[in-house]
């Protein structure tokens, strides 16, 4: 437990020292923002306003995708995987160190771009806040758990950055499915629906409890 | 160096699996042949006897795939991970044969090659499972990383495979109504699907021997040119 | 530890230091093999990178490594090290901008942030200027002393002489000579003589 709490708290030390990859990954998602606008032919009306979710989704997805490379980009550094592989304890433990961080991170990714698609799409976001929090959060959850696990998996392989999303995008597929529904569900006013609110949860305990139990035979070399 | 033994049994095995073959797929062949046309569909239905069975085999082979992952995880022994490679390169065969087949069926029947019916759909997505798998194990340096890495991808696929049938129900709920209409097996159809799926299996077990053995010959051939080169 | 390039020094170390699981063998510690776990509580591991993270500063990262190992306090063990190995002065600096030497020496601190029994150092010589490379061998002199088993991968015969009870050297991946005490004239008819020596 205590190792939980040391890593996270090393992986958030180090954001602050150099948030490289938290103001990366709020400019890619603004940049997003901008290309869906021009993506899709008038932003404003209310046709479009429908594919809204699905691309707030998508863009979570891309800024998970770039956060969960550079946050093991820097372990590789000075070799500190090693570091990490050497101590002894549970490794999933480290795992869910970085995972909370991942987590956190993406979460306050999370929150500027809604806010920016609020926006850019005329969402009423506000009026939802708290429902709309509730599924980011667990898609987030979600993403950080399968992230970290794929990432350490693909920072030691060639061509890491191809790789990552190769990976992990056909296993978002059911947790992306399953945001997206509940989001538009959340914006249309009809609250949240339960079959995706089961399947976000389940697919949250999926990923959670796999990459936990895997995470110690990835630290291997 | 001794040369390794497993391709002498797999050599009887190859035989018999192979003569077998033959004989159901000539079995098979003269079964659809002679199988009643589909009253709506007309003869295209045909590729049905085709597609459902190569689909068995691919689920089939991703079981094996991450199966034969987690045993290697276990147990550590290197069999299991090649048995789970070579299921995985075969898998993926049989993957693209029914989405090859799927698209073709259904511009027979529909008019449109693809329509994200919810099967054929979840077939793309344990393709792309399949192909990240094997991308994986190109890509990651070193044979235990590479057989580790893999396997925790395969066991985290058959993990997700289940959940993205539920995903692909949210999906077409919202999006797409559409549902490319199985109906049940008509007379005389019994027999050619049942042999089909039988010849099915017994092309994936062949197959995967093949794979395996070339595998073997493959490593005794390293084995060969690191000792004449120690 | 001595070979030429490629003999598999680095990965025989990391195998004892248990980040590499070996195809087929295993580790014994003091005559019994324990679980990989608890075995990395007994060793220390210093490798050719120093294992540091460049943004955090010498003492964060010794904090890190002792709340990695589970050190009781882990801050006054950060101290400790910082005093011993003399880095009290560039404590508060980020890793990143501390010179090599300073580096490798904070490496040395981090492996030791647990007291351990076992201490396997890949390389410590490499890149160290002279006052450097005798700063590190009064120190693990004193390791020795102290009762702990130091096993170094090094190039240089000079070192093994100097400084170790026995020397091992591995050719493509296999034992080719123990020799105990390390007798220059057997470790230069397997390695070739050193450079700059008289033939």
């Amino acid at each position: 437990m205590s190792t939980f709490v040391a890593v996270l708290w090393k992986d958030l030390l180090c954001e602050w020292r150099n948030h490289e990859r938290l103001s990366a990954m709020v400019v890619f998602s603004l940049l997003l923002v901008v290309i869906f606008h021009f993506a899709l032919p008038e932003s404003s009306a209310p046709a479009s306003r429908t594919y809204a979710p699905g691309l707030l989704w998508a863009a979570y997805v891309f800024a998970a995708l770039l956060g969960h490379n550079r946050a093991f980009a820097a372990e590789l550094e000075n070799d500190a995987l090693s570091g990490l592989a050497l101590a002894p304890v549970d490794r999933g433990w480290i795992f869910l160190g970085k995972a909370a961080a991942n987590f956190l991170v993406l979460a306050a990714v999370q929150f500027l771009t809604a806010a920016a698609f609020a926006l850019a799409f005329e969402l009423e976001l506000a009026a939802h806040a708290l429902p709309f929090a509730g599924i980011a959060a667990l898609g987030a959850l979600g993403l950080s758990c399968l992230g970290t696990l794929f990432a350490a998996v693909a920072v030691r392989t060639r061509f890491r950055d191809v790789l990552l999303p190769l990976l992990l995008f056909p296993l978002a597929i059911p947790l992306l499915a399953a945001a997206v529904h509940a989001t538009a569900a959340i914006l249309a006013g009809r609250g949240v629906p339960p079959a995706s609110l089961h399947l976000l949860l389940v697919v949250d305990a999926v990923y959670a409890i796999v990459s936990f139990l895997s995470f110690e035979y990835v630290l291997d070399e | 160096m001794t040369a390794p033994s497993p391709t002498l049994p797999l050599r009887r095995t190859l035989r018999i699996c192979g003569a077998l073959l033959l004989a159901l797929a000539a079995a098979f062949a003269f079964c659809v042949w002679r199988a009643p046309e589909d009253a709506t569909q007309g003869v295209i239905q045909k590729i049905f006897y085709l597609h459902v069975p190569l689909a068995f085999s691919a689920y089939l082979g991703f079981f094996l795939t991450a199966l034969f992952g987690a045993l290697f995880l276990w147990r550590g022994d290197e069999r299991s991970d090649r048995l789970a490679a070579a299921a995985a390169e075969v898998g993926v065969l049989f993957c693209s044969l029914v989405l090859i087949t799927g698209p073709i069926w259904a511009k027979g029947t529909w008019g449109r090659f693809w329509s994200w019916d919810a099967r054929l759909t979840l077939t793309l997505l344990l393709w792309l499972i399949y192909v990240g798998y094997l991308l994986l194990r190109s890509f990651a340096e070193g044979g235990d990383r590479a057989a580790r890495f893999a396997a925790v991808y395969g066991i985290a696929g058959i993990a997700v495979i289940p959940l993205n049938y539920f995903a692909i129900e949210l999906s077409r709920g919202s999006l797409h109504p559409e549902n490319l209409e199985r109906g049940s097996l008509g007379a005389g159809m019994g027999l050619p699907f049942a042999l089909g799926v039988v010849t099915s299996l017994v092309c994936f077990l062949f197959l995967l021997c093949l794979r395996i053995q070339v595998t073997a010959l493959r490593r005794a051939e390293e084995q060969r040119l690191y000792a004449s080169d120690a | 530890m001595l070979g030429e390039n490629g003999a598999g020094k680095s990965t025989l170390l990391r195998i004892l230091a248990g980040l590499v699981r070996p195809t087929s063998g295993s580790v014994a510690i003091e005559g019994s093999v324990l679980e990989r776990r608890t075995a990395r509580r007994r060793i220390g591991y210093s490798g050719h990178a120093n294992l540091l993270y460049p943004t955090l500063t010498a003492r964060e990262n010794l904090c890190f490594a002792g709340r990695l190992y589970n050190v009781a306090n882990p801050h006054e063990r950060a101290a400790e090290l910082l005093a011993e190995y003399g880095l009290s002065a560039t404590a508060e600096r980020p890793v990143a901008k501390l010179s090599r030497g300073t580096a490798q020496r904070l490496a040395l601190a981090r492996s030791l942030v647990h007291d351990p029994r076992i201490l396997l150092l890949d390389e410590p010589f490499t890149g160290l200027d002279l006052n450097g490379a005798q700063a590190l061998m009064q120190r693990l002199r004193r390791l020795r002393a102290d009762g702990r088993a130091v096993i170094f991968v090094t190039h240089e015969i000079d070192r093994a002489t100097a400084l170790a009870d026995a020397a091992l050297v591995l050719q493509k991946g296999r034992a080719l000579l123990m020799s105990a005490p390390p007798q220059r004239s057997d470790l230069e008819a397997v390695l070739g003589q050193p450079v700059g020596s008289a033939a």
